[in-house]
């Protein structure tokens, strides 16, 4: 582990030293980290309470290499980043340098301008160690616009005290079994099934599973309303009604999820590896030992969950001579070495090969239970437009779930609304 | 709530009118009773959720967000500790309190020079001015934010307190310019007159004269403008961008982001900044009352 | 001439601050807004030239395809036409709502005002904690009625359960969700109606009650006749900007029900909202919702006034 450790950072000086000697106008002439310096701001987009910390234990051990590169770190709530970040580099200033992007953002922020293309530089040089959905996210236009830090997609998370009090003994294959199981479950133990969340991310597994998407970029096809689709919204209509699934609520869905799962009152949920730390310091729940990870249920056609997660990106207004120091933190905190220490800490999943072979990534065991479900991971269309989807997906799976209304009618609405305000170029199906 | 003496007002509405209520009959047992029964219902009403957010504070994070309803369980200063402690409450605390003092004192003093002209003098473009105030509280915030942003960028201003200051008095400064020229207008002019043979100057007069009567609706300004730049998280969260500089309200609001909200910080917080609030509303509210009539009596 | 400017310079000078303030960071961007709802402006489509930076030190610069241009009504006829978003059931909900709260305010505003207008023990008392709910910000308040009314979790909901009553799913049909913002607003915006009627009951002589007493008049005749014609002033006012304020009540829709059920209870404000910053955000068609809203309460203001004028009232 030592020997490897050592490898990477002798790796990482050696790459450094190859940059400063290339003809790259950009980097400084320099071969000593003491001699970078800069100021860098850090926007993280990670939970401040469960994952915000072990970030800042990493920033701890770049400074120890490259102590005159003071970064600042700011916590950004997820669901203001985007925002704040297109307005403020629209306007030219108060942009971060660096952000934490979340793979649908990434596509949009490029075709905007907003973001550096890193082709060329050390952060693309090793890209073949990157797998290969992951990077496919930063990609566009042929450019590459960040390098991907963590990985996830959804799987069946589910209590491992349940299923043996009510004697299940592996995890459902089909949503039919999901259903078997949720009957045993309630008449063995009295709790509940499967808790689907009332959004429209949540509701891919069973689009997917039909060999259903969204859209097709290539065709230029909207396929949201297409009958594989349909068929899957109905399978999931149908865990609500039949009770197998616990009737979410229309507000504060997801909340009320992680609750009900956290105090052991429902056995099944799909969710991703971002949760794992939550439940972990949940006292209600066990512990990690009580937690199931498995793929998600399959559909007639086969198991598909979307692939998800966040990059590092620089935005394209950092002035050149910081670009050198971006671009050493980025490495860093990038490196196969950091991205275990995330694993080990956070459980949430790497995107480098490499980290892979690393011994305590490999004795993870949460890291090892999703390592598949993130193999089997459906890419997304990875368009500008890509993150307006869930807009109208998500009322799609309220009036579905919730109020009970018709998949094929919600559907048709939904494509309707992309067809009018989304991809006015694509065609309906 | 001592009335200002005034000489004879006719046309005007008399503030001075008797402010004691009108004169009944002795009330019966009964009527008493529902009387006070009804208000006590009305307060209960008011006062519920503040006190079950007060409550909540003091719940270990793992029972506020669960199906266990009990008023009190497992009671713990452990979330005013986080707040204080491992957050930067009191850094937000100080922003929150500087941008307020002066949007307070700025709104004041803008509001009573704009509501004393637009009373006194009859100007060209007093009757725009006007209706400029009243538009100006018709335009939906949420649209005007990215363009104030990019106007707040090219002064230079983004993540500072003063591009704050600047937008919650567009906010609270034309309503109270609004009310005040109301209020100054049952404020007669045979007192300008007065102060001007004596050899005022109209700032003269303004300033020590007709301000010192109209210290309610003053009163009913700084309180507003202060609520205003208390509470606000439009503004807040797209213009300010480092930590260090964030104000109370954003620096809440990341305690409930969409998913996983953290109710049991969000409530101590919530108490801790209601504090304040209360204690200038405590020394406001007397002027309240007659402060707010006599602006929107006559609009 | 300089006589003109000699007698309003220090009016002028008076208004001057803010009349710079506002026209720099109102007017402008409203004026630029109503010039924007006639282009078809948005992000990806503002610049002329879309420019690539790569870290290495290069550029690249294209002429960004398809640059805004003038669209003339465009924007506004699908949008009042309903191919774009959707304006008349978020017009519906709002009209809805604003009489629906703008009542409710008034009606126990002034209800809880003459109430508090007679001689009684603990008065002031009774009119501090009934303000008290003005002093907590807003959205905290918001954030905890929207948990009070929680399905699974809420305060209602586990009253109704303890009462043997079976809970009720708030957010799941439009109308109960609607309800859970309007008591929410209500609750906010009872205190400034109390006080400012309170404050109106204060100007009516007493002599004219007397009056009225002495001619034998009932308690509700007093009312009728005393009463309300004395408060019209002060209610005409705070009904026009009771009206106002909660039309364009943005956070307590936005954070109490956040447009659930699936967008039902979406109000033009939040609408707009979400046009202007979901996904590629649309300033063309945010500016549009902005100045329909803007034209739809100036359109209320104006009839406001004549019927103002009608009855009298010089306004």
């Amino acid at each position: 582990m030592r020997i490897r450790t050592a490898g990477v950072v002798a790796a990482l000086a050696l790459s450094l030293f190859a940059a400063a000697c290339g003809s790259d106008p950009a980097a400084p002439a320099q071969t000593d980290p003491k001699d970078l310096k800069a100021e860098l701001t850090w926007w993280d987009t990670s939970d401040p309470k469960n994952e915000g910390p072990a970030f800042q234990e990493l920033i701890a051990k770049f400074n120890q290499t490259y102590p005159n590169v003071k970064i600042n770190y700011q916590s950004v709530p997820f669901g203001d980043a985007q925002n704040k970040f297109k307005t403020a580099a629209a306007a030219k200033a108060g942009a971060p340098d660096i952000l934490r992007a979340e793979v649908a953002w990434v596509p949009e922020f490029a075709s905007l301008g907003y973001l550096y293309a890193l082709d060329g530089s050390d952060l693309t040089a090793d890209a073949g160690d990157y797998i290969a959905t992951p990077l496919s996210a930063d990609k566009y236009n042929g450019k590459t616009y960040g390098v991907p830090q963590v990985t996830d997609s959804l799987a069946l998370m589910y209590n491992k005290k349940i299923f043996a009090d009510a004697g299940i003994s592996g995890a459902p294959k089909t949503w039919a079994d999901v259903k078997a199981a949720a009957a045993t479950i309630k008449s063995k133990t009295g709790k509940d099934g499967l808790f689907i969340n009332a959004g429209g991310y949540f509701l891919l597994p069973f689009i997917y599973g039909e060999g259903g998407d969204l859209v097709d970029p290539a065709s230029k096809k909207i396929l949201v309303n297409s009958s594989a689709d349909v068929d899957g919204i109905k399978i999931a209509q149908d865990l609500v009604n039949s009770g197998a699934a616990v009737k979410p609520p229309a507000n504060d869905s997801y909340g009320t999820m992680m609750t009900l799962f956290k105090e052991q009152k429902v056995a099944m949920i799909i969710n991703g590896p971002w949760e794992v730390n939550n439940i972990k310091t949940a006292p209600t729940f066990g512990g990690l030992d009580n937690l199931g990870v498995a793929a998600v249920p399959a559909g007639s056609k086969k198991a598909g969950a979307p692939v998800g997660g966040h990059n590092y990106v620089i935005w394209s207004g950092v002035p050149q001579e910081k670009t050198a120091a971006a671009i050493a933190f980025v490495k860093f905190m990038n490196s196969a070495t950091s991205q275990a220490f995330i694993a080990d800490k956070l459980g949430l999943l790497p995107t480098r090969k490499s980290a892979y072979d690393i011994a305590s990534v490999k004795s993870n065991a949460i890291v090892s239970a999703f390592k598949p479900v993130v193999d089997a991971a459906v890419a997304r269309p990875w368009i500008p437009e890509g993150g307006q989807f869930f807009g109208p997906l998500d009322a799609m799976a309220t009036e579905v779930l919730v109020q009970g209304k018709d998949p094929k009618a919600s559907l048709d609405a939904v494509a309707n609304k992309y067809k009018t305000e989304v991809v006015p170029s694509y065609s309906a199906s | 709530m001592t009335a200002p003496v005034l000489a004879a007002p006719p046309a005007t509405t008399p503030v001075s009118a008797s402010t004691a209520p009108p004169a009944v009959r002795r009330r019966s047992r009964a009527a008493s009773v529902a009387l006070h029964a009804t208000l006590v219902l009305a307060c209960v009403v008011a006062l519920f959720p503040i006190v079950w957010v007060v409550l909540s504070s003091f719940k270990p994070g793992v029972w506020v967000n669960s199906s266990d309803l009990s008023l009190v369980k497992e009671p713990t200063l452990a979330n005013y500790r986080y707040v204080l402690t491992q957050t930067r409450f009191p850094t937000w605390m100080l922003n929150s309190v500087v941008v307020a003092a002066a949007t307070t004192v700025i709104g004041v003093i803008l509001a009573a020079t704009t509501g004393y002209a637009l009373s006194r003098f009859n100007f060209p473009g007093r009757r725009s001015l006007l209706l400029v105030f009243l538009v100006t509280q018709m335009f939906p915030v949420a649209v005007l934010i990215v363009p104030i942003y990019v106007i707040m960028a090219r002064l230079g201003l983004i993540n500072t307190l003063a591009s704050l200051v600047l937008a919650y008095l567009t906010i609270a400064v034309p309503f109270c310019a609004w009310m005040l020229k109301g209020f100054f207008d049952t404020v007669p002019t045979s007192l300008d007159e007065a102060a001007g043979m004596d050899g005022c100057g109209p700032f003269t007069t303004f300033w020590r004269v007709i301000l010192p009567l109209a210290r309610p609706g003053i009163a009913v300004t700084a309180f507003f403008n202060f609520l205003t730049a208390w509470g606000e998280v439009a503004y807040a969260s797209a213009f300010i961008q480092t930590s260090n500089r964030f104000t109370l309200a954003y620096g809440m609001q990341q305690f409930v982001p969409r998913y996983n909200p953290q109710w049991e910080y969000l409530t101590a917080s919530a108490v801790l900044v209601t504090i304040p609030a209360a204690v200038v509303f405590f020394f406001a509210q007397r002027h309240l009352v007659s402060g707010l009539t006599a602006g929107a009596t006559k609009g | 001439m300089r006589r003109f400017f000699s007698k309003h310079w220090y009016a002028w000078a008076m208004v001057a601050p803010v009349v710079v303030v506002l026209a720099v960071l109102i007017l402008y961007p409203l004026g630029r807004g109503i010039y924007l709802s006639f282009t078809n402006t948005t992000e990806a489509n503002q610049l002329s030239e879309i420019c690539t930076k790569s870290i290495t030190g290069t550029q690249s610069c294209e002429p960004n395809p398809d640059a805004a241009h003038f669209v003339g009504l465009d924007n506004y006829l699908h949008v009042l036409g309903g191919q774009v978003g959707e304006f008349w059931p978020w017009l519906a909900i709002t009209l809805i709502w604003t009489v629906a709260c703008v009542v409710f305010h008034y009606g126990l505003g002034l209800g809880l005002a003459v109430l508090l207008h007679r001689p009684m023990r603990l008065r002031n008392v009774y009119r501090v904690l009934l303000i008290l709910p003005w002093a907590v910000p807003s959205f905290v308040s918001a954030f905890a009625w929207r948990f009070m009314f929680n399905e699974q979790f809420g305060l209602f909901n586990g009253v109704l359960k303890g009462l043997g009553l079976s809970p009720v799913a708030w957010f799941d049909n439009q109308w109960t969700a609607l309800l859970t913002a309007v008591v929410t607003n209500v609750w906010l915006g009872v205190p400034f109606m109390m006080v400012s009627l309170l404050g109106g009951l204060q100007t009516i002589p007493s002599e004219l009650y007397e009056a009225a007493t002495i001619d034998g008049a009932t308690p509700w005749q007093r009312f009728t006749n005393v009463t309300l014609p004395g408060l019209r002033p002060v209610s005409m006012t705070v009904v026009l900007l009771g009206t106002i304020w909660t039309f364009n009540m943005f956070s307590v829709i936005y954070l109490v029900t956040g447009g659930q059920p699936a967008g039902q209870t979406e109000i033009l404000v939040t609408g707009a909202y979400r046009a202007a910053f979901e996904g590629i955000r649309n300033y063309a068609l945010s500016a549009t919702y902005g100045v329909l809203i803007l034209s739809i309460l100036l359109v209320f203001s104006v009839f406001y006034r004549r019927l103002l004028r009608r009855q009298g009232e010089v306004w």
